[in-house]
Formats: C-alpha cells, sequence, structure tokens
C-alpha cells in the first residue's frame, strides 16, 4: 500500500493466505501448552530468524515493531518476574520477591509473547487484504457479505486518519487546544468522536448503498477475479514452521541449554 | 413526445414519500414518467427532492434504502447504473481493477472475460492508467469519477442515473467527466441531477423543473425551460450560462467602493512548508497588503492548500512567517473546506458564541453580537439544532459566520464556494466582499475562476510547490491606479 510495507515482495506472500492464517493461529494455541523453557528459548530464537529473513516490512520499520514487540514481552515477563511466587530466593525488596521459580516462569512467559509478536508480524507484514479475503471466501467458505464489509473498510482507514488531521488543525484554529486541564481534555475528545464517527457512519451507509447498487447481493452465487490456490510454497511454508517446532523440540532435549524443563514445576 | 410512445416506458405515478420521523409527505403524488432514450436533466433547489425521486426511479428506495414510499404505478428499469456525488464512497476496492471486477463478480462473469472487459470499461471512459492495478486512492476525483462510470458501464445499464456526480470535482475534472458521459451515453437513457449546467446541457434535451416542495413546475424541451422560466433558475441558485454577469456584472463591481492600502499584513522570507519531510511548498519574498483579496490557484496537488496552511503554522514550516496584526491568534482566521470540520460545539447558537466565549467577554454583549450574526446569516430559525442537522448551505454559513464574529482581520479560506449553489455562493461571495471593503484581507484558494477575473485583486498561480505567476486582476490594477 505504500514505500513502508510490501507485502508482494516476499515469497511468503505467496503461501495461501487461509492456510498461513489457520498454521499460525494453530501455533498459538500449541505454544499455550509449552511449558518447556528450553523449547521456548529455542523456537523463539528460530521464529524471530525466519522473521528477519521473511517479513515484507522496511528495514527502519521492522527494527521498531521489533524493539516494540521486545519491550512488550520485557513487560509481561516483569510481571511474574518480580511478583511470582517461589521458594529459591534470589532477591527480595519490599513487595518485589524474585525467585528461582518466578524468574524461569517471567522469562518463559516474556518469551512467549515474543514469539506471538514474530507470528503476528510475519503474517501482517506478507498479507495483503485483498487475496487474504478472496481466500477466506474461496477456501474457508467465508459469506462474501463479511469479506466485502472488511474489504471496504480497510479503504476508510487512510481516509479516516487524514481526517483526524485536519480536525486536530481546525481546533486548533478555533481554539480549542488552547484550554488545558481535564475537563478541556474531555470535550476535545468528545468531539473528535463525534466527529470521526459521524463521519464513518455515513460513509459507510454510501458505500453500503453504492455496492447494491452495483448488484452486490448476499445470496447470489459470484464468480472471482482472483483464483486464490495452493502451490509448492505453501508446502515449504509448512515444512518450514514444523522443522522450527519439531526441531526446537530435539534440539532442546539432546542439548538442554537450562535446567528448567518445566517451569510450571514448583521446585528443582 | 408522440413518437417516443413506442418505447418502453419508466417511471412512477401518484408516488408518496415520508422520511421516517417526519409528519409530513416529503414528496405528494408525484408523477413522472420517461422512455427509452431520453436524456433528461432535474433542476430545482437544493433539498428540493430531486436527488430522492432520483433514488425512487433507479429502485435504490426502498430496496437499499428504507423508506416507505407508496405509489399507483411504478416501473424501474431493469439494468441500470447509479453515480452519486462523493467520489470517495462509492468503491469497495483498493484498485482499479478489482473495482470493476467486483461488479462482473456480481454478475457472474467468467473469470477468463474480466481482464479484457476491465480494459474495455476503462478505454471507454478515456481512463488512461499506466496499468489497470492502480490504487484508487492515487486518483484524483475526477478521475475517480470516471472510475465509478467505467464500473457502472460493467453492469450494462440501460438507463444511467446521475445524482449530481460533479458536485466535489474541480472545473476541469468536471468537463472531462460529461465528456466521458456524453461518449458512452449515446444509446441509453441518462438522468441528471445537477446543479452546475454548463456542459450538461449539451447534450440533454429534456428538462423538468422542480419547486421548493418537490411539485414539478415545469417538464419539457430544453430551450422552452431556459427561457421561459428564467427568474426561477435564478431563485433556485442554479448555475446557469450568464448567471456571473447577471450577478456581479464587471462593469458594476469596478464601481464599487475600494479601499486602498499598502500596510502590508503578511510578510514571508525564505518559507518552506513541508507535508512530512518533503518540502511541499517554498517561497523567497512573498508579501500581502490590508484590504486584498488575493485568489490562489492552480492544479490539484500544486500546494494551494499547503501554502495557506503554512501560513496558518497549521504543518511544519521554515523560514521567516511575520502577521502584521495585533495578536496573530485573535485576528487571523482559517476557513476549512469541510465546514463540519471545525464544529466544536452542539448548537449552532453556541457554535456562533464561541469564538466569543473563549475570547473572554460580557455576556449580554456576546449574546447580542450572536444575535445579530444569526439573523445577518439567516441561521435564526435553526439556532437550537446540531449543527450537523443543518443542510449544505446552512453548514457553509455557519462557519463562516462563527469564524469572522470576532472581526479578525485577515481570513485564510480553503475552497469555500465548493460544492455550494448558485444562491449560497452568491450571498458568501457579497458577504466576503462586504468585508473586505471594511478592511478586512482574503486570502482565498478557489478554482472558480469567475471569481478570480470578477471579484479578487491579485491571483497567485502555484505550480509545483512554488508561485508561477503573481499579478493584479483588473480590479487590484484599478486599485493601484487610484494610489498612485
Amino acid at each position: 500500500m505504500n514505500t513502508y510495507w510490501n507485502p508482494n515482495q516476499k515469497w511468503l506472500a505467496r503461501v495461501n493466505p487461509s492456510l498461513k492464517f489457520l498454521t499460525i493461529a494453530a501455533i498459538f494455541m500449541i505454544y499455550l501448552f509449552v511449558h518447556n523453557f528450553n523449547v521456548m528459548l529455542v523456537s523463539s530464537f528460530a521464529f524471530f530468524i525466519f522473521y528477519l529473513f521473511c517479513n515484507g516490512f522496511s528495514k527502519k520499520l521492522s527494527f521498531w515493531l521489533v524493539a516494540m514487540t521486545f519491550i512488550l514481552s520485557v513487560f509481561s515477563a516483569s510481571a511474574m518476574v518480580f511478583f511470582g511466587k517461589g521458594t529459591h530466593m534470589l532477591f527480595e525488596w519490599h513487595l518485589i520477591t524474585i525467585s528461582i521459580e518466578s524468574m524461569t516462569r517471567g522469562l518463559h512467559l516474556g518469551l512467549r509473547t515474543f514469539v506471538y509478536g514474530m507470528l503476528g508480524l510475519i503474517f501482517a507484514s506478507t498479507t495483503e487484504p485483498v487475496p487474504f479475503f478472496y481466500s477466506v471466501m474461496q477456501q474457508l467458505r467465508i459469506p462474501p457479505k463479511y469479506a466485502y464489509s472488511f474489504l471496504a473498510a480497510f479503504r476508510l482507514i487512510p481516509i479516516m486518519i487524514e481526517e483526524y488531521r485536519i480536525i486536530r488543525a481546525a481546533m486548533k484554529v478555533r481554539g480549542m487546544s488552547e484550554e488545558k486541564g481535564l475537563r478541556a481534555f474531555y470535550r476535545r475528545m468528545k468531539r473528535y468522536a463525534i466527529i470521526l464517527l459521524a463521519q464513518a457512519i455515513r460513509r459507510a451507509q454510501r458505500i453500503a448503498v453504492a455496492m447494491e447498487a452495483k448488484q452486490f447481493s448476499m445470496v447470489k452465487k459470484r464468480t472471482y477475479y482472483y483464483q486464490i490456490g495452493f502451490s509448492r510454497y505453501d508446502v515449504l511454508f509448512t515444512c518450514l514452521i514444523l522443522l522450527i517446532i519439531i526441531g526446537s523440540w530435539i534440539f532442546s532435549s539432546y542439548v538442554p541449554l537450562t535446567p528448567y524443563n518445566n517451569v510450571l514445576e514448583r521446585s528443582y | 413526445m408522440m413518437s417516443l410512445t413506442n418505447r418502453e416506458a419508466f417511471g412512477v405515478t401518484d408516488l408518496r414519500l415520508v422520511f421516517p420521523k417526519e409528519k409530513d409527505l416529503f414528496l405528494k403524488d408525484l408523477t413522472f414518467q420517461y422512455h427509452q432514450g431520453e436524456k433528461i436533466l432535474f433542476l430545482g433547489p437544493s433539498g428540493c427532492g430531486k436527488s430522492t425521486l432520483l433514488q425512487v426511479l433507479s429502485g435504490l428506495i426502498p430496496n437499499s434504502i428504507e423508506i416507505p414510499i407508496k405509489t399507483k404505478d411504478s416501473r424501474i428499469p431493469k439494468r441500470c447504473g447509479i453515480i452519486f456525488q462523493d467520489p470517495e464512497t462509492q468503491f469497495c476496492m483498493p484498485y482499479v481493477d478489482e473495482e470493476i471486477a467486483f461488479v462482473l463478480e456480481n454478475q457472474q462473469v467468467p473469470k477468463d472475460d474480466m481482464k479484457d472487459l476491465i480494459d474495455q470499461y476503462l478505454t471507454a471512459v478515456g481512463l488512461k492508467l499506466n496499468h489497470r492495478h492502480q490504487l484508487i486512492s492515487t486518483l484524483s476525483g475526477g478521475m475517480k469519477q470516471r472510475l465509478a462510470v467505467a464500473s457502472v458501464l460493467a453492469l450494462k445499464p440501460d438507463v444511467l442515473f446521475l445524482d449530481e456526480p460533479t458536485a466535489l470535482l474541480d472545473p476541469k475534472g468536471t468537463e472531462d467527466l460529461w465528456k466521458t458521459v456524453q461518449t458512452i451515453s449515446k444509446d441509453k437513457t441518462l438522468i441528471i441531477v445537477e446543479h452546475k449546467i454548463d456542459h450538461v446541457i449539451d447534450f440533454v434535451d429534456r428538462i423538468v423543473l422542480f419547486n421548493f416542495n418537490g411539485q414539478i413546475i415545469a417538464d419539457g424541451p430544453k430551450e422552452l425551460i431556459f427561457n421561459q422560466y428564467k427568474s426561477e433558475l435564478r431563485q433556485y441558485g442554479i448555475w446557469h450560462p450568464g448567471i456571473w454577469e447577471e450577478t456581479f456584472p464587471e462593469e458594476e463591481i469596478l464601481k464599487l467602493p475600494q479601499e486602498v492600502s499598502t500596510d502590508p499584513r503578511l510578510i514571508l522570507k525564505n518559507f518552506r512548508a513541508y507535508r512530512g519531510k518533503q518540502v511541499k511548498f517554498e517561497v523567497s519574498q512573498f508579501q500581502i497588503n490590508k484590504g486584498e483579496w488575493v485568489a490562489i490557484v492552480g492544479e490539484n496537488g500544486a500546494g494551494k492548500s499547503t501554502f495557506i496552511e503554512g501560513m496558518m503554522d497549521l504543518i511544519k514550516t521554515k523560514g521567516d512567517r511575520i502577521w502584521k496584526v495585533k495578536n496573530e491568534k485573535d485576528d487571523v482566521s482559517f476557513l476549512f473546506q469541510n465546514p463540519e470540520y471545525q464544529f466544536v460545539t452542539d448548537s449552532v447558537e453556541e457554535e456562533m458564541a464561541f469564538g466569543l466565549v473563549i475570547r473572554g467577554g460580557e455576556e449580554e454583549e456576546i449574546q447580542l453580537k450572536v444575535n445579530d450574526a444569526l439573523r445577518l446569516f439567516n441561521l435564526d430559525h435553526v439556532r437550537h439544532l446540531h449543527p450537523f442537522q443543518l443542510s449544505i448551505g446552512q453548514k457553509r454559513r455557519l462557519s463562516v459566520a462563527s469564524s469572522i464574529i470576532h472581526k479578525p482581520s485577515v481570513i485564510l479560506l480553503d475552497e469555500p464556494t465548493f460544492g455550494q449553489d448558485a444562491r449560497n455562493t452568491f450571498s458568501l461571495l457579497r458577504q466576503f466582499e462586504t468585508m473586505r471593503e471594511e478592511g478586512t484581507t482574503l486570502i482565498m484558494v478557489t478554482h472558480e475562476e469567475e471569481i478570480v477575473h470578477r471579484l479578487a485583486t491579485r491571483k497567485i498561480r502555484i505550480h509545483n510547490g512554488r508561485i508561477k505567476s503573481d499579478e493584479k486582476t483588473k480590479r487590484g490594477m484599478q486599485l493601484e491606479g487610484v494610489v498612485t
């Protein structure tokens, strides 16, 4: 859509979007049940490498997104590291108690967040909305009325961003941004909400009418401009994902990097 | 019309229509018939029901827009296409080819035929793109409307309905769109609602004239309507050839009182305005004086809006920007293209008072000023409504009134007459001229050549982010003559 994001350059863009979506959703589920810290450690590294080689973002944007994911992971880790229960104390200061157990569990959580972040970015950076929704209509049999509503909504996003810029300028011109304090802030927020929502609702209604005027119908059968199918990239993608998951299990069972094989266990 | 009777006829008989929550019928016992092949123009004041009738005739009401209607008889064409006013809200796909493909998919056209058909429709409307897979958001408003025509052609319509398709287009886009419509509609039926009739008039043959109450007061060949209903056309605010000369005769304007001054109001030196990190406008030396009416013209994307937004410090700028006024915040006002963006309160009355309240003032005095302004701008009867409930013309008047109530000495305007009918446009222009005579400086981005040529005193043409020419108009030259 713009210079920062060009999903089509990467081979991952050719993977069937529904397959990619379901695979990533499945990994989300699988990693909920991984309690082996070593496996988590190895696979987060593997997914990070996978992301580095296969994402569709520009280098600059990619850096900031990874940095943000990392910070998010540190946050989610810290909650458990600092305040979790455990018997092998490492550090104690008022409310903050760090034990070996809380430390490993916390880092485990942090790594899980990181893996989810990487997977999400891999999907987002290599999937365009149009092929994705065509694919879910064709492979997953999602009714066109939902798919096309999402597509129509995507068009509204840049319009709303531009609108936000204009409203901000308009408020400045009218002297709204001069006022200080919580009440003024509340009034400004209310203004933004009213104007943006009023415009968006009107636009959505107009688009809906225009779509019906073009004989879009909820029930009729339709043909498709893009036929989204499967290719060797799908095999490659599935194999790579399986390799990462199984590989990290095997690797950590032969070469355990840490002694923490189950973070749910109470003591070591 | 006898010769037409053997062709297929469409229309409604005794149409009654009421908007939800309204007491009175909006359209009452309206009958309108037309035949295949006719090219018809609906004219009438804003809000009289022309567009609503068009939506009934095309079947949008009540099929897609649920409004209760009652008719004795209604014949809606099976294959019809509709072009709407707003270029932004007619598409549901991001790319040009996908949008036309969407229409083809709806009709179950086989995939293999689509690419050829898409190219064929794009050629028919004269959209020459490097590639059919181009982002719609990169097209200009006029090109978007032609794309709308192309995608409607994919419906293979017998009847084309056009609901003010050029209201949001600049003059070039308007002209191109009508040329396109003319070429594609040779064997088609056309029903058009439009306020700007300069280009349409060449190829319609029947005009239907509505009054304020949504009744048809005349229906016949265009020559007849033009000759017999001149005063109605003016009264209803319809743009017709010669209307500018009738309203602002060139000779008369030159006789208007001219206040002359060489006091600078704004000085720019080595000025650059940015969009993001790119310089989108630059000028090394620039000055605007008291009482000038500066018209800023140029192509879309040339940097006109950037220029005035930069003057107002709404975007990032570098260089010197010196306002020679008492207080920049109070004495310089800015009017956005869409009035809705600058409404900050929940009623017309509060909106009008807002500018005075935040500057501090006696409550009674504010009340008096607000009442005066409401009367002057003919908004007295809607003072308790929410600004969003007003008509297009009322919104514009309110935005102008509320920006000038504290008497700024400079006003920057971004296409203030855009999308307004003739009546609203002229009453705004008269208001601006009165202010100018009182010494206010007007800086106005506009596409309307007539405003530049008749009312402005100075014309600045922007091209590629720079001032290409800066000259006094005839009116401005006369002003200069008075000085020396």
